[in-house]
């Protein structure tokens, strides 16, 4: 699907961006390859965003970027425990940023979550979608996002993105905790044909 | 085994966002470690977090910043990073507790320090690294036995490991969770046979004012 040798485009140390819509691609080539183009182009789409999201909850330009290198140094490490079943690049590197979120800004264990992965990395459960349609699950989820009622998108970014417990969500928006979470209810049942994959 | 009760989608939302304190973030876990389709729904989650991420705005990273990652991975060294997929750890087998809870739980069930809190009943907290606001502990009712009735002051996440108990709410047995929002009374009772043994995140702030507290104590024993 992309052809591009990116081994062949390192110069010196540092490499050439890699112009590619197809990040699973791109994070499997770190996994299988060790290909640091890869990464780096991984990095230059996915590095300014999740510093954003950083930003977001209240970290500093400094933090931010730290949380930045750190979540890539990750993303190295644990490229492996990728796999296509895992869905979308973008979704797994959500959740590489997220346990980082957890252990450095919330200061708390991440454990839970990786004793799920390392129970997933175990389970001989058949591949989902391919690549491509896990792409395009993710395009048609970004739609659907857009296309909710302001209030729902509202209580979904501020979980998601600011990183904020549904109690916190209540207190600032100033709403009850039990409409906090019909909200959310509700926008999960209008994402749920997009994120099954029914359509 | 069959999970006939799952967390409110509202919950595996906050789990899946990384914003539940751990406590209850753990009877998550372990739950999902005992459910294939919770592990899908939490599959669609993150799913969320990943189109949310993808579509965030672009704060532009400072000068060498990729330098810096680079030289970073030179330090890590090309060998020594993972090449392959790890060993696949041990799935919980039907004697077992799930992986996520063996964490809290070292030296299995048969090792943890019941405390008595009331005729049939005893508690034990586990220990899970800070003095946050939140409680996590195991649940023991002897068969038959009935616990106080009782209501929330929070969130309270109950995870049946072993045995089962009935309440206004249907028989909750292994793998099932109870994830009830606080106004919500219920008194559950151990269906007759082996001990029924629970995971519970409970939120502790609130355990100790008035209400609560006394309708707790019996339960507790705070």
């Amino acid at each position: 699907m992309y052809a591009l040798n990116m081994t062949d485009h390192i110069i010196g140390r540092t490499p050439v961006l890699v112009e590619s819509d197809d990040f699973s691609s791109l994070l499997l080539r770190v996994a299988e390859q060790r290909d640091k183009a890869a990464l780096a182009a991984l990095f230059n789409h996915f590095g300014p965003r999740i510093k954003s999201m950083m930003l977001k909850l209240g970290s500093s330009e400094a933090l931010a970027e730290d949380l930045v290198q750190e979540t890539f140094v990750s993303i190295w490490r644990k490229a492996a425990m990728y796999s296509q079943q895992r869905g979308a690049a973008s979704t797994w590197i959500f959740t590489i940023a997220r346990n980082l979120r957890i252990d450095q800004l919330r200061r708390q264990s991440n454990k839970p979550y990786e004793d799920l992965d390392n129970l997933e990395m175990a389970s001989d459960a058949p591949l989902g979608s391919s690549l491509v349609e896990q792409n395009q699950i993710i395009a048609r989820v970004t739609l659907a996002l857009k296309a909710l009622p302001v209030e729902q998108q509202e209580v979904v970014r501020l979980s998601f993105i600011h990183d904020m417990p549904h109690a916190q969500i209540a207190e600032s928006i100033g709403i009850p905790l039990g409409t906090v979470k019909s909200r959310l209810r509700l926008a999960y049942e209008r994402l749920r044909p997009m994120l099954e994959d029914l359509q | 085994m069959t999970i006939n009760h799952h967390p409110d989608i509202a919950t595996l939302m906050a789990f899946g966002a990384g914003t539940l304190d751990e406590p209850y973030a753990a009877v998550v876990a372990t739950h999902l470690a005992m459910s294939e389709g919770g592990r899908e729904s939490l599959r669609h989650i993150q799913t969320i977090g990943g189109a949310l991420l993808n579509d965030e705005p672009a704060a532009p990273l400072g000068s060498g910043a990729l330098d810096r990652l680079l030289d970073s991975l030179d330090d890590e060294g090309d060998t020594m990073t993972l090449t392959k997929r790890p060993a696949p750890v041990a799935a919980p087998t039907e004697d077992g507790l799930p992986l996520p809870l063996q964490r809290y739980v070292p030296g299995g069930l048969d090792s943890v320090r019941w405390k008595w809190t009331g005729p049939g009943v005893a508690t034990a907290d586990l220990a899970w690294g800070k003095d946050g606001k939140s409680r996590l502990m195991l649940l023991r009712v002897a068969g038959g036995r009935r616990v106080p009735e009782h209501g929330h002051g929070g969130q309270e996440l109950t995870l049946i490991l072993q045995g089962a108990y009935k309440d206004r709410f249907g028989i909750f047995a292994k793998g099932d969770i109870a994830d009830h929002d606080e106004d919500v009374e219920h008194q559950p009772i151990a269906e007759p046979g082996e001990d029924c043994i629970c995971l519970v995140a409970v939120d502790a702030k609130l355990t100790f004012q008035g209400r609560l507290m006394r309708a707790l104590q019996p339960l507790f024993g705070i």
